[in-house]
């Protein structure tokens, strides 16, 4: 088996940090670390070809069962993690050279045992096995973040990561383990099973607190806080890996427990909807206002996860309904968008990381001026930012179009309350996207446009291969996916008829090559002189076009991103033949226009903080900063003004914060109980005993 | 008068100074450098008055030492009062800007020009003569500098860095200038920001420093009369009517009364068509577009109206010493009257179409505001000052020519912001057409020009020009040509407070409140 | 609530035929050279040695002239003339814009030292009355858009810099118009270390506007000079 081999090389690969000779032993060991992610990328690919199939079955005493299996949707996370973990393992291979040997192999353990914790978590299948992988993973993760200890911040992150890590896993166990209680069983298939016959607020508890619970890894409010204060500090070549793997484990864990629970009751589905959006909207509000590039981008992570819940939940809440299509294309966007989000996410991170062992820093305010200096790495993070602004013909805009068109299909539902809250969660994922657009115009604008701000971008090093090398290939990857969804919207309708029970693909991705093809032949000679049927000859695809059908219409939305880019590509090149053909001066390069100035000084142009300033004023009564202003005079004279405005999360206002002090109230009410008086300590426990049996007496009665 | 007698009083009762009154309208005191911060924080805090000029004279006898007057005057008991100071070689003076900050700029304009340094001023240098060109140590206004060319040197050049004030993570110094806007005076505003909100101004002016009062050194009287009416084209009238003044006052001589009568109606002319043009721009600048054409009419009428009756548009070559170069005619007196009657109907028409515009008031309401404590603090003059009521007028406490037979009314309002400069726009304008109505009925006949000798001597003379109080001092040599022209003007003290009124606001308010100041940069930059 | 709309509207047609002479008070008007018996005398009145004694005339050189009206004031004055049509060619050289200029032209304003009126003479220009938007003429804030570069004042030596830059921001083809005596030769400004007496030897000029200042008119008239209406086709009436 692949897993077996996969496991092994990565097991191998530490060890081989360790051999004598220091380059031939670090490219050996990452051979070894590659070859293990392509391994289970492989098996990945696999597994989603094939249906449910049992790995390993024990029974241990006491834990229960433990016991695993591979289904396609596993299969789907493990291809997405192992690819993400195969890009980023040049970085992370990179970067690791520069730690002592000891240290560098443990880097590499940590990195990949945080691989194979995820990949145990997706095979996972019984309770026992859930939990194990998860602490793991989650504990691995935790290592990862607070690998470089010497500054104090990294280990404050790794700390609250772990708190609130084990805060959702808490939350998550308990609602799983309600489920168990509930279906007197461990292994999932049996408690899946069992769902129909358990009691509605039992199922409502448990949903709740595996979505809120497990929610909090892939960033859903209100626990979010620790992810932009976790990857930022993190070692730079481990954040790919952080926001384009690890954050998946939490959408995977509460799709797994939640979806067979909202079948059966529609407002949970509801609920992740909402929450999704909510989330998506408050994850762009953070992104806009960061400087930090590491942060933007684990803020725009939240928003991404926050899109990707809401498909999930719209999916859910359409097919409850009794609209298993509808619902199987919403799931459909929700997981596109996944993918979406791993491959984007994993490319700027990698360029964020370049920029930063190019220059030295990531902040945006001392970028600046990049293009020039490095022309490959930047192209490609502006391909990155083209992705995620979700701009055609790159994939961010499909999942987001399929996912927008999907709620908009809400109209077929006739329950007044769940049109209105997909209205508000579409309107606030509209809202996301044009923040978004703001967003993604910024990064890239403030780090490679303009005049370098600092003497750190002036004198810009050239970036390593082992970064631009996997951006090329996650780029190509952002278009492949962009352009080629009629190919993978199959795959994954196949993926979601696993979970929903149907298969969205006919009614998304028709069948426009074959004669004996759903659609109306009408329509398709109407549609024929668009180009809808180029290549229906010869393209293993089943059409160019997204389309969705239904009875009354025949075609409800109707979009194609590769004729899109053919067209748009068309236009480039006649315009470019105009321009080649028909100019007949000499281009002539004039300075830039500066009002007369003597020069323009990099101090005079756009920062990140001014470029986000109106998004600032405008959402001004919901970021609330906490502004400190101070001036100094001499007599009339004003010499000096300092202003600075903190911007706190909010989950960290409305909901850490009064946890926090209340928690300090309760110690500091419990540190008077210990005065040491042996009489009081003796009445504690009597009062205790008192309570504990009336509370016998009670549930006896 | 108690209160005019009690602050003579006070002076001759002020330790070790010296006391004498000249002309009857100026207290002269000297003093020594070491009373002169506590003298003039005194002056201002406690008898409320109002910093007029600042004067430095190089030496004629001893080389690189220089005489100083700083000019006060005090609005309730008619006063005006000059403080001298003698500066011995290699001393400094100490700044009374951190008191008196209305010389803030006048102690960094000495520093420039003459080298005169001011103890305890923490912003000396790269104010008239920018760093970036000039190299240290060049003093134009010195004798021995040539104003025919441009010395050899360099000045910091790329290294120049634009001034900060402001500590703020991602803040920047936005420029706007020299060259901005459709068709805007010359000068450079850095604008410190972290985006949309403006925290602090810097007015980088000087941009058009045409070095007016070392040039008009040597020139003939006549000649200078030139300089005097068209350093700032806008006020012509007024800068050249407060240089006849001095002029005629180093020679005695006082112009014929139909000729001070000719004097005011002209002056009003100039401040009503001045006040026009401003309104226009606060229309332009928000974008009113028909507003801005109503106004741009009167202002088109008022000019038409000026070279109808005076021979030209802006009233150049008009005055004179002694009186006015060329009289007015009957018809053209009719003409003048029967305009008048018409601009009023157009201009009332135009004030209440805007009043009634509430998408208009909001972009000028709350805008730009001078509160009163700042406008005393920078002793901002004329429209600026009245707007944040404080109702000072030269043409009523220090009244010159006919004002003390025709005193006007002085409108003040209270708020400072751009709708309360607008009103002041509007009534003072109004307040000029009746003062105008009122005189072409009762010209006195007569001569309009006595002789005018040329004598050696000095003078201050001042005049309320269409923007503030302006005060020109003159001194001649013995053949008529000019030793010292000083242009005191109320462009280069509002555009000094104009940091303040910007501050907090947001980015796109900066042109609007601009045009609510409606300040002359020529006048400034001179 | 103010109706603007129909106040514009209501004040109708304002703008003056371009064809008509100049109505009164639109220009400072412009001494005219004449036959006098004390022509060398009288020229020495003028203080910008704009008047010259030439065999028994005095002639008028108006690049020098800011109308200080000393010549017409007085008992035996010079014969003035209210005309507006003052722009001429800076030498033989200089060439009005091809002809697809005719229809639309982008005017860059630069202050260099201007004393004021010249600017609040350019900004009524789009006055109703002059409106110089009917000839196509527009005025932009940069000089990438900008045909004609029109600068006004004695170009200060603080503004040198900035004038040549944006000379050389400006996309061929592209003219130079000096507005106001000062652009031409300093004025009463002149030369000196701060000023550098006129545009002449900062950039190439095509035209000069004289005049203290030139009125709306008299910029109109140049700039229409510069599209090639006034020298070569036949004038023609443009509404």
């Amino acid at each position: 088996m692949l897993y077996v081999a996969a496991y092994l090389l990565a097991f191998l690969a530490p060890l081989l940090v360790l051999l004598p000779g220091r380059r031939a032993t670090a490219l050996l060991a990452w051979l070894s670390m590659e070859a293990a992610a392509v391994l289970l990328a492989l098996q990945g690919v696999l597994a989603m070809g094939n249906g449910k199939l049992p790995l390993i079955q024990l029974q241990l005493p006491v834990i229960g069962a433990f016991t695993f299996a591979q289904t396609p949707l596993a299969g789907l996370l493990i291809l997405i993690t192992a690819v993400v973990f195969a890009m980023a393992l040049p970085f992370v291979a990179h970067d690791a050279n520069a730690y002592p040997r000891g240290r560098q192999a443990l880097f590499c353990a940590v990195v990949l045992l945080t691989l194979l914790g995820m990949t145990g978590f997706f095979l996972a299948n019984s309770v026992a096995a859930f939990l194990f992988c998860w602490e793991i993973a989650a504990l691995s993760i935790w290592a990862i973040i607070t690998f470089e200890t010497r500054q104090s911040k990294p280990v404050a992150a790794g700390l609250l990561t772990l708190a609130l890590s084990e805060i959702g896993s808490l939350a998550g166990l308990a609602g799983l383990l309600l489920l168990a209680a509930g279906a007197h069983n461990d292994r999932f298939g049996p408690i899946i099973a069992a769902i129909p016959t358990l009691s509605p607020s039992l199922l409502l508890a448990a949903g709740l607190l595996a979505f809120f619970g497990f929610g909090m890894k892939a960033g859903v409010i209100p626990l979010n806080v620790w992810l932009p204060e976790a990857h930022g500090t993190a070692p730079r070549s481990t954040s790919p890996i952080l926001s384009g793997a690890t954050l998946n484990l939490g959408l995977y864990a509460f799709l797994r427990i939640d979806a067979p629970i909202a079948l059966h009751m529609p407002h949970l589905g509801l609920i992740i909807l909402s929450t999704g959006a909510l989330t998506a909207l408050i994850g762009i509000l953070y992104a806009l206002v960061e400087r930090d590039m590491k942060r933007l981008l684990a803020q725009s992570s939240v928003e991404n996860m926050g899109i990707a819940t809401a498909g999930i939940g719209a999916g859910l809440t359409f097919t409850a309904y009794g609209y298993p299509l509808l619902g199987g294309a919403s799931l459909v966007a929700g997981l596109y968008h996944m993918i979406n989000h791993s491959s984007f996410k994993t490319l700027l991170f990698l360029g964020a990381g370049g920029i930063d062992a190019a220059t030295g820093t990531h902040n945006l305010d001392a970028l600046g001026g990049l293009m020039k200096r490095l022309p490959v790495l930047s192209s490609l993070f502006v391909v990155g930012a083209l992705a995620i602004a979700a701009l055609p013909p790159f994939n961010g805009f499909v999942s987001e179009w399929l996912l927008l068109e999907s709620l908009l299909r809400v109209v077929e539902i006739p329950e007044v309350p769940v049109r209105i809250t997909f209205a508000l969660s579409g309107a606030l994922l509209a809202l996301t996207s044009g923040l978004a657009l703001t967003c993604f115009i910024m990064l890239p604008g403030m780090a490679l446009l303009g005049l370098p701000r600092s003497a750190a971008a002036r004198t810009a090093r050239p970036a390593p291969l082992a970064v631009t090398l996997p951006m090329a290939l996650l780029a190509l990857l952002c278009l492949l996916l962009g352009v080629g969804a009629t190919a993978v919207i199959p795959v994954l309708g196949r993926i979601a008829e696993g979970i929903l029970g149907s298969n969205p693909t006919a009614s998304l991705v028709p069948d426009f090559f074959s004669t004996s093809s759903s659609i109306p032949t009408a329509v398709r000679h109407a549609l024929a002189p668009l180009g809808t049927e180029i290549g229906a000859s010869w393209l293993p695809l089943r059409g160019l076009a997204v389309m969705h059908l239904n009875s009354s219409a025949p075609v409800v939305y109707a979009m194609s991103t590769l004729l899109t880019m053919l067209v748009l590509l068309s236009l480039l090149g006649i315009v470019w033949l105009l321009v080649r053909g028909l100019r007949q001066r000499r281009v002539t390069r004039a300075t830039l226009w500066d009002a007369g100035l003597l020069r323009l000084r990099p101090e005079m142009t756009y920062t990140a903080s001014t470029f986000a300033a109106p998004v600032r004023v405008v959402f001004r009564s919901f970021l609330r900063p906490s502004v400190q202003s101070t001036e100094d005079r001499q007599g009339a004279f004003l010499l000096n003004l300092r202003h600075s405005e903190v911007i706190n999360n909010i989950s960290e206002r409305l909901i850490i914060g009064p946890i926090r002090s209340a928690a300090t109230a309760i110690a500091a009410l419990l540190a008077r109980m210990h005065h040491g008086k042996i009489n009081t300590y003796a009445a504690y426990i009597l009062a205790a005993m008192v309570l504990a049996l009336l509370f016998l007496i009670a549930a006896n009665s | 008068m108690s209160e005019a007698t009690g602050l003579r009083h006070w002076l001759q009762s002020y330790p070790a100074l010296s006391l004498s009154e000249v002309d009857g309208y100026c207290l002269r005191l000297v003093c020594t450098p070491e009373q002169l911060p506590g003298l003039a924080r005194e002056l201002v805090e406690h008898w409320q008055a109002e910093f007029a000029t600042l004067l430095v004279e190089e030496h004629p006898d001893r080389a690189l030492s220089f005489t100083v007057r700083y000019y006060f005057y005090a609005p309730r008991q008619h006063h005006l009062l000059e403080l001298r100071i003698a500066v011995a070689p290699g001393t400094e003076l100490p700044a009374i800007s951190d008191a008196v900050h209305a010389a803030d700029w006048h102690e960094r304009e000495a520093w420039d020009l003459y080298g005169l340094r001011f103890t305890g001023h923490p912003f000396l240098g790269d104010f008239v003569l920018h760093d970036e060109d000039w190299p240290e140590g060049v003093d134009p206004m010195l004798h021995r500098f040539s104003a025919r060319q441009r010395p050899a040197g360099e000045g910091s050049g790329e290294h120049w860095q634009p001034p900060q004030l402001l500590e703020e993570e991602g803040a920047i110094v936005f420029p706007v200038g020299p060259i901005w806007g459709d068709y805007n005076e010359s000068g450079l505003w850095l604008l410190e920001t972290p985006g949309e909100q403006i925290r602090y101004l810097h007015t980088r002016l000087f941009y058009k420093y045409r070095a007016v009062e070392k040039i008009a050194e040597g020139q003939a009287v006549d000649q200078a009369f030139l300089l005097s009416e068209r350093f700032a084209g806008a006020a012509a009238l007024a800068h050249s009517w407060a240089y006849c003044q001095a002029v005629e006052r180093i020679a005695g001589c006082t112009a014929p009364r139909r000729a001070e009568q000719l004097r005011i109606l002209f002056a009003e002319l100039e401040r009503a068509r001045h006040h026009c043009a401003n309104i226009a721009e606060i229309c332009g600048s928000t974008a009113l577009s028909v507003a801005k054409a109503m106004a741009q009419n009167l202002v088109e009428d008022w000019l038409r109206l000026s070279a109808q009756v005076a021979g030209h548009r802006y009233l150049f070559g008009l005055l004179c010493p002694g009186g006015l170069r060329q009289d007015l005619h009957a018809e053209q007196r009719n003409l003048w009257i029967a305009a008048l009657a018409r601009l009023r109907r157009d201009l009332l028409a135009l004030r209440e179409h805007l009043e009634t515009s509430s998408s208009f008031l909001d972009r000028i309401e709350e805008m730009g505001t001078l509160t009163a404590d700042f406008a005393k603090t920078f002793g901002v003059v004329g429209p600026i000052a009245r707007a944040s009521g404080r109702a000072l007028d030269l043409r009523r406490h220090l009244p010159y020519g006919a004002y003390s037979e025709w005193e006007p009314e002085i409108p003040t309002e209270e708020q400072g912001d751009g709708y309360a400069r607008l009103r002041i726009f509007f009534a003072e304008t109004l307040i000029s057409i009746g003062l105008m109505e009122e005189m072409l009925t009762q010209i006195a006949d007569g001569p309009i020009r006595t002789e005018c000798p040329i004598r050696a001597g000095h003078a201050l003379a001042w005049v309320e020009a269409p923007s503030g109080a302006t005060f020109h001092w003159l001194r001649l040599a013995e053949d008529g040509s000019v030793l010292r022209l000083r242009l005191g003007t109320p462009g280069f003290r509002n555009w000094h407070a104009f940091e303040r009124a910007i501050q907090g606001a947001a980015f796109q308010d900066f042109p609007i409140i601009l045009a609510t100041w409606g300040l002359s940069v020529a006048e400034n930059d001179r | 609530m103010s109706f603007w709309p129909w106040y514009g509207l209501r004040g109708g047609q304002q703008t003056e035929s371009w064809e008509a002479s100049v109505p009164a008070g639109a220009s400072p008007g412009r001494p005219v050279a004449a036959a006098r018996q004390d022509a060398d005398q009288f020229s020495m009145i003028c203080p910008t040695q704009a008047l010259r004694a030439q065999a028994g005339r005095v002639e008028v050189e108006m690049d020098h002239c800011v109308h200080c009206q000393r010549c017409r004031q007085g008992a035996d004055p010079l014969p003035w003339q209210e005309d507006a049509a003052w722009s001429h060619w800076r030498d033989t050289h200089a060439q009005p814009f091809p002809a697809r200029f005719r229809r639309s032209l982008h005017v860059l304003y630069v202050d260099a030292g201007a004393c004021g009126a010249c600017v609040n003479e350019i900004r009524l220009v789009d006055a109703p009355v002059y409106n110089l938007h009917r000839f196509g003429i527009f005025i932009t804030a940069t000089p990438r858009d900008a045909d004609v570069l029109l600068v006004s004042g004695p170009i200060t030596d603080a503004m040198h810099r900035a004038v040549v830059k944006a000379y050389a921001a400006m996309p061929e083809p592209k003219r130079v118009l000096g507005m106001g005596v000062c652009a031409i030769n300093g004025g009463v400004f002149g030369k000196s270390f701060a000023s550098h007496g006129g545009l002449e030897g900062v950039i190439p000029v095509d035209l000069w506007i004289p005049g203290c200042p030139p009125p709306p008119l008299a910029i109109i008239e140049g700039l229409r000079r510069l599209m090639g209406w006034t020298n070569g086709p036949a004038e023609r009436e443009v509404r």
